[in-house]
């Protein structure tokens, strides 16, 4: 009897080990998305292309997620060009030379960041074709907004390094490559095209979405495109698609909801509330969206942190010879930003009287005082004090004039280091520019001048007449458009002006450039990890 | 003959005229021994000592010989007539018949054919107030290597065996706590729970631990009770902690002057200010104190014959060198033993740990770290004790480094930690079989709210952090023992079966903008906005294990091991690995030709080949996963995802097969013991984490790739250097020596540069620019490779010499984790009832960056920076280059290749001297008392390193990596 005891509790007991079988290793997340899960219908497409606004989003933002709040992305395209510097000491865009190598670790970040946004536009595009749970017509909205997505990114990589690795598939952990090429500048070019002439058929003219892309923003991009490539004919077309087309017309009177107070069409166009189609800005072609306190608003965007100077730095020495601070952070004022970009005073000069884009309502010329602790003896308070730039640029000078066009604070919190308005991208105002550059090219200087003449007119500029139009006329008057806002390195680097016209506007990178720095350093991690071919650098590094 | 020898005997038991011998057994320090077993020679009669260390046998006839034996002592035998016995037993610092834990199960450490070393138990004393294991293990194992981590009120460490052997997965060996796989923190164990604690280190010893093993395991098992009357233990101590070489920052007004220097415009109104008055602020004094830690234990053991248990009730009380920085933790273990019947035993072991972490620790490290926060710059409101939320008002990026105390934190753990067992003994002889379970169970709140005297809270208008963290996980272990003896050869086998299951789950809630601080974290519903997350994560682990032990006249011994181990976190067709080894031992003292040799105590050489597994890359590592990443569309969250990880359906296990010979000896009547290993590890299969081409898009992915090498050295011995009636002196020196490499990578022979991985070179490299001092105004400036250098530049190495400074001109710089040997010196000396023990730990052969040399203080000169030997003009040093000068154009920069500086860290510490003293029994015998000691003890008390940087063994990323020394004095009761 014992000994049976003894055996039916080892039975027991052995019966108690849960079943052998090999699904007990299945491994069954319930809180994992992959591209097989995700991208079976429309909405999950849909999803696929909020995460690649987002990545495009992050253009305005720092080249380092883990540290977003500095070094802004494209920084390279708006210093050490003629109209804007870096206004701080230690970066590599004002001094070039040996500070601008392959180790330089922002080039590296910059080069993931659009690797990142290609394999996410690839991934959506490899994945529609072979869909049976959409239209057609839903397929070609998607395939028309990621593939303009990924000739964006090819259009920073192809103007920043020259030839680039052409990947037009998505990446997998069984084919990802180690020994990638570099295709020919019109190689990629040639992709771009294909990529933007599909977006342009397909997307809407409008989309009630203002975050999304439209048939304007195609024509655009292939219209700048097209300049690159010294097709004139064909950028005056699409330049001409656009500045035709009522649906993108310039804005030329007061609206929204600055209306009321003094101001000018221009200067509304950047304000909060009235950046978007839906809020009024016909001339919109990308807004970027950011939104406070919301889910997928937080865009990190620092271009008021990178744009507006550091006044609240400044002092002023009183009748006694003390030094105050008499400006504190306002939202009036701008909020608060640390002055990293500036322009050149020859940036400063290039507006003729009149001109609404050379105002003080597009440009910080002075400050009231407003920091009743800080007053300097002899003065009052909000009263006004200059802001000079009758002297060249210097590097880390808070006393300089600042552009408005991406003021921003709150009242939960005016000194809050990201921006949260949503900020037009491109617009329509631009290609006017291209189309005077295309007129210009082919000989048709009245064109050009009616072109630019819609913009000063617009601007309360005196208008020109076709005489004038020159190359140098044209991208001065990019600059008085587009300051800060434009791909400044691009414009000059097609138009082969990027070293004279550095050299001769921008005091700080004065002949500290040369050929060499017309193309970025291949990154070094680049270089190591092709380890199944050497991946050539470019020329002088 | 045999009839013969029948009557003779029957002749003595007849004569049975009963002498009565009784006797006291003491040790030599006069502390009597419990529970000695005292037996008639070559009989069974026999008694064991009781409470007081007296006993009394009844034997035949006198004289007659009596021997006495104890775990942990010298066994004697003596001669003995009438009158009273008095013995005195002498510790044995290796006793032979000693049983080992050897995982699921023990043997005699005779018979152990792997390489396992046994932690000194009086490192486990209690008089040894360790802040956890790893403290206690330091040093004392060779091949062992403990590394601090933190030194926060709580600490933790890391263990490494035989030195790095994967690159990317755990290095951790695998600890078993009461014979079931410990997942948790080993802080979280209390040292005086602790019976033992084996190190497995070779791969026959951790074969049976098949996966996991490749790091070498670790078993601890928690203090069992003892028939008789209960035991009662009481300890307490009470310690301090001061932060010691901390690297001196610039004084404030040295600050000022270094700040005018390289950016006078930077300069703000308030700065100026605060100087002028002079009215700077020592942040480093307002956010540190000096650490305290209040430890109190209190154990009763006992038993009778079928029922032993053992119970511990403990308390810590701990403030870090951080301003508060607390930890208290209250935890129970409980071990019982069942023999339920004779062919039945029960066992359990219990441990419940309650952790109360509130309250977040002022800021040492990162940007508002106090160390180098500017001085020039307010920590409190005028003529108040509220703190300012922007000591720096131009600049409200730097928040106050004490914003922390102020953050209403609430921090909580609870865990449960239970293991039991039931073990049969089954109808046939030598067969038994048990099974193990094991469950653990943490639960941990954290909660925070950030109100408005804080940054956060002030510019987010509130903020609620909250964070709830559940692990649970079960283990089932059904074993098959077979143990029987035939003749001279004695068989032990071990069948296994087993199933683990790791779960975590957690959520998360971060919400801002409430209407005031009054609710703090109970008002998440009236957020303006919120948001949450939620986390999940299993693992399962499925194994089976074979073992057979063979031994021959304990003097041939085999052991054949096999295990297969099945895991979730790999790819659907290479789930399983299957663990083979053998190994082989010769007890030469056993043989008959050894008999006559007396100065050779113990001999023994052991011979082992086998392979260990290791899966350790997180679960889900095969599936390519899609990250968050949202847009919104207008006021609306439109959520969105992008590719974040590539997948790798082929991931398998990665392998060690190691070969180890070893010698274990004891020579000059065990006066000198030890034991020498020699072994090599191959590993195949790495699990890498490789860096690719960020032209994929993700740059990296987990692949099987690579080979690595790990060969080198042991050396363990104990020594009895002196030994008299007072006075006595042994020594404990263990020395290491591992040499690791890469031997291939991606079958190509080719290093990898992008992930610092090289042929022929350890895995883990500093690798970069070599600093070779500073450009003089006497050099050759025209000649450098650097272009436009100016004196006062970071001289660079152009090792290719083609003048210029680029990629091929980066070498490797040593290793920061790749020793040429370490050591380790214990020393106990001991005179009457006063004992010293000093230890001694030593690194050599290290290189690691000095970070302190870098600036790291952005371009407007916003945080403090350590003193360094600048190069000026006048003061041509080599020793760092020029304070960078802002100069219109060119522009001044002196370090453009940012190359770092790294030096030798080696070093020698003095980690541990204790002094205690151990009351005489008779004195205590007065207060009823069994035992009393008093103590002190310094840790850390210094240091001798040519390294110029923060402490060379706290890792760089620890969170504050300046050494702590501890001061603490307490006392030892037992009843």
């Amino acid at each position: 009897m014992k000994i049976l005891t003894k055996i039916l509790i080892c039975c027991a007991l052995i019966a108690s080990v849960p079943s052998c079988k090999k699904s007990v290793l299945t491994e069954t997340p319930p809180q994992i998305i992959t591209a097989d899960n995700l991208y079976v219908n429309y909405n999950g497409f849909e999803n696929g292309l909020n995460g690649l606004y987002s990545l495009v989003r992050r253009c305005r933002s720092g080249i380092n997620s883990a540290d977003p709040t500095n070094d802004i992305m494209f920084e390279v395209n708006v210093s050490g060009v003629d109209n804007s510097y870096g206004n701080y000491s230690g970066t590599p865009y004002n001094s070039w030379g040996a500070a601008s190598n392959p180790a330089f670790i922002s080039y590296s970040r910059i080069w993931a960041y659009l690797y990142q946004t290609v394999d996410a536009a690839n991934t959506i595009i490899g994945r529609v074709p072979a869909n049976t749970n959409m239209t057609d017509d839903q397929k070609n909205q998607i395939l028309a907004e990621s593939r303009l997505m990924r000739a964006w990114c090819y259009r920073h990589l192809v103007n920043l390094w020259g030839a680039v690795p052409l990947v037009l598939t998505e990446s997998t952990g069984l084919t990802f490559k180690t020994d990638f090429t570099r295709t020919p500048v019109t190689g990629v070019q040639a992709a771009m095209e294909s990529d933007l002439l599909f977006a342009e058929q397909y997307l809407p003219v409008t989309n009630a979405n203002d975050g999304k892309v439209i048939k304007g923003t195609a024509d655009h991009y292939l219209a700048e495109l097209y300049l690159t490539e010294k097709q004139w004919a064909k950028a005056k077309d699409y330049a001409s698609r656009v500045t035709t087309n009522p649906s993108y017309a310039l804005i030329t009177n007061r609206y929204g909801v600055n209306a009321a107070n003094p101001g000018t069409p221009f200067t509304d166009m950047f304000i909060d509330g009235n950046s978007d189609r839906s809020q009024g800005n016909t001339e919109a072609l990308w807004v970027l969206q950011n939104e406070l306190n919301v889910t997928g608003g937080e865009g990190n965007n620092i271009m008021r942190r990178y744009w507006v100077n550091r006044y609240y730095s400044l002092t002023e020495k009183g009748t006694d010879g003390k030094a105050t601070s008499p400006f504190v952070v306002t939202i009036a004022d701008g909020g608060r930003g640390i002055g990293r970009l500036s322009p050149t005073q020859f940036a400063l000069n290039l507006y003729s009287p009149g001109d609404d884009r050379g105002s003080n309502f597009a440009w910080r010329f002075s400050y009231a005082i407003n920091n009743p602790a800080g007053i300097p003896k002899g003065d009052t308070l909000n009263q006004v004090i200059p802001v000079p730039y009758n002297t060249i640029e210097k590097i880390s000078n808070p006393n300089w004039p600042s552009t408005t066009k991406w003021d921003y604070a709150n009242t939960q919190n005016v000194n809050v280091t990201a921006s949260y308005n949503d900020q037009v991208l491109i617009r329509a105002g631009e290609d006017y520019l291209f189309l005077a550059e295309a007129d210009f090219e082919m000989g048709d200087l009245t064109d050009a001048a009616t072109a630019i003449n819609a913009l000063r007119t617009r601007a309360h500029a005196s208008l020109v007449t076709s005489s004038q139009i020159t190359l140098d006329f044209i991208l001065d008057e990019r600059s008085r458009e587009l300051f800060s806002e434009e791909d400044r390195r691009y414009t000059l680097l097609r138009t082969g002006t990027w070293i004279t016209r550095t050299n001769l506007h921008n005091n700080i990178t004065k002949n500290l450039i040369t050929t060499r720095d017309e193309l970025l350093p291949i990154p070094q991690d680049v270089i190591d990890a092709n380890l199944g071919k050497t991946f050539p650098q470019n020329p002088g590094y | 003959m045999v009839l013969l020898s029948v009557l003779i005997n029957t002749g003595v038991l007849a004569q049975s005229t009963n002498h009565q011998i009784a006797g006291t057994i003491k040790d030599t320090k006069g502390q009597p021994l419990v529970g000695v077993n005292i037996q008639l020679k070559g009989t069974t009669t026999g008694t064991t000592s009781d409470a007081n260390g007296k006993f009394l046998l009844n034997v035949p006839a006198i004289p007659c010989i009596l021997t006495f034996s104890y775990v942990g002592y010298l066994r004697q035998e003596q001669t003995v007539g009438s009158g009273m016995l008095n013995v005195i037993l002498a510790d044995d610092p290796k006793n032979l018949n000693d049983v080992v834990v050897v995982g699921y199960g023990t043997q005699k450490r005779k018979d152990v054919t792997g390489s396992i070393v046994t932690v000194d138990p009086q490192r486990l004393d209690s008089s040894l107030p360790n802040n956890n294991i790893a403290q206690a293990m330091e040093g004392a194992v060779p091949g062992l290597t403990v590394t601090q981590s933190s030194g926060g009120a709580e600490g933790s460490a890391s263990i490494m065996i035989r030195g790095q052997r994967s690159i990317s997965a755990s290095n951790s060996p695998l600890i078993i706590l009461d014979g079931i796989p410990y997942n948790g923190n080993l802080t979280d164990i209390t040292p005086s729970d602790i019976g033992s604690i084996e190190v497995l280190k070779d791969a026959s010893a951790a074969a049976i631990y098949g996966s996991r093993g490749s790091n070498g395991v670790i078993i601890v098992t928690t203090k069992k009770g003892k028939s008789g009357a209960p035991l009662i233990s009481f300890n307490e101590s009470y310690g301090i902690d001061k932060l010691s070489d901390i690297p001196p920052v610039l004084s404030p007004q040295a600050f000022y002057a270094y700040k005018m220097v390289r950016n006078p415009g930077a300069i703000t109104p308030s700065e100026q200010a605060i100087y002028n008055a002079g009215t700077w602020t020592d942040w480093e004094k307002l956010a540190t104190q000096t650490g305290a830690r209040d430890q109190s234990t209190i154990s009763v053991s006992g038993g009778g014959d079928n029922v032993k248990y053992f119970t511990s009730l403990n308390y810590v009380d701990a403030k870090g060198v951080a301003v508060n920085d607390n930890f208290k933790r209250l935890s129970s273990t409980t071990t019982l033993d069942i023999n339920i019947t004779k062919w039945l035993t029960f066992g359990s072991s219990t441990r419940l740990t309650f952790d109360d972490r509130s309250g977040l620790p002022a800021s040492l490290t990162g940007d508002y770290s106090a160390f180098t926060f500017n001085p020039l710059t307010t920590p409190y409101q005028p003529n108040s004790k509220t703190l300012t939320v922007y000591p720096w008002p131009e600049d409200t990026y730097y928040a106050n480094p004490l914003a922390p105390t102020l953050v209403d934190n609430t921090n909580y753990q609870y865990q449960i930690y239970s293991t039991n067992y039931l073990e049969v003994k089954l109808p046939v002889k030598g067969l038994s079989y048990r099974i193990n379970t094991g469950v653990t169970h943490s639960d941990q709140n954290d909660n925070s709210y950030y109100g408005s005297g804080t940054k956060t809270g002030f510019e987010d208008q509130g903020e609620i952090n909250e964070t709830a963290d559940v692990v649970n996980s079960y283990t089932i272990e059904n074993l098959l023992n077979y143990n029987r003896t035939f003749g001279k050869s004695s068989i032990f086998f071990t069948g296994l079966y087993s199933y683990e299951d790791d779960i975590t789950t957690g959520t998360a809630l971060v919400a801002t903008g409430f209407p005031n601080d009054v609710l703090t974290i109970y008002q998440a519903n009236v957020a303006l906005h919120s948001s949450n997350a939620a986390a999940y994560s299993k693992a399962t682990l499925l194994s089976q294990m074979a073992r057979l032990n063979y031994s021959y006249d304990s003097r041939y011994l085999v052991t054949l091991t096999a295990r297969r181990d099945g895991s979730s976190d790999f790819g659907p067709d290479n789930k399983y690995g299957t663990f083979p080894s053998v190994a082989l031992a010769w007890n030469i003292t056993n043989e008959k030709f050894m008999q006559g040799i007396n100065g050779i105590d113990n001999l023994k050489l052991r011979l082992s080949y086998g392979s260990n597994g290791n899966q350790a890359i997180p679960p889900y590592s095969t599936f390519a996963q899609l990250g968050q990443s949202s847009y919104v569309n207008g006021t609306v969250t439109a959520p969105g995802y992008i590719p974040t990880t590539l997948a790798n359906p082929l991931l398998h296990w990665e392998t060690t097969n190691t070969l180890n010979a070893g010698i274990d000896f004891g020579i000059l009547k065990d006066r000198i013991q030890g034991s020498v290993d020699l072994y090599s590890a191959q590993t195949h299969d790495l699990l890498l984490s490789r860096t690719i081409s960020s032209v994929n898009g993700i740059s990296s992915i987990y692949q099987n790739i690579g080979k690595t090498a790990n060969k080198g050295i042991d050396i363990g011995i104990n020594t009895v250097n002196v030994k008299n009636q007072n006075f006595s002196w042994t020594s404990n020196i263990t020395f290491t020596l591992n040499r690791n490499k890469i031997v291939d990578l991606y079958g190509t022979g080719k290093s990898d540069t992008a992930n610092n991985w090289f042929i022929g070179h350890p895995i883990n490299v500093n690798f970069g620019y070599k600093y070779l001092g500073v450009w003089q105004t006497t050099d050759n400036l025209a000649s450098s490779p650097q272009p436009n250098t100016q004196a006062g530049y970071a001289k660079v190495a152009d090792l290719n010499h083609d003048g210029q400074i680029d990629g091929p001109d980066r070498t490797i710089l040593g290793s920061a984790l790749q020793p040429s040997f370490t050591y380790g010196f214990a020393n106990t000396f001991r005179y009457k009832s006063l004992s010293l023990y000093a230890f001694i730990q030593g690194v050599q052969g290290i290189t690691e960056l000095n970070t302190t040399l870098s600036d790291n203080v952005n371009t407007d000169v916003e945080k403090n920076t350590y003193v360094k030997n600048y190069w000026t003009p006048t003061n041509p040093t080599n020793d760092y280059y020029a304070n960078a000068r802002l100069l219109a154009s060119p522009i001044y920069q002196p370090n453009i290749y940012n190359v770092g500086i790294y030096q030798n860290a080696s070093y020698m510490r003095v980690k541990d001297l204790l002094l205690s003293y151990d009351f005489a029994s008779e004195t205590i015998k007065k207060l009823k008392m069994r035992k009393l000691t008093v103590f002190l003890e310094a840790r850390d008390l210094f240091t001798i390193t040519p390294f110029k940087g923060f402490d060379p063994e706290l890792s760089s990323a620890s969170s504050i990596p300046i050494l702590t020394k501890e001061f603490l004095v307490g006392v030892n009761v037992g009843l």
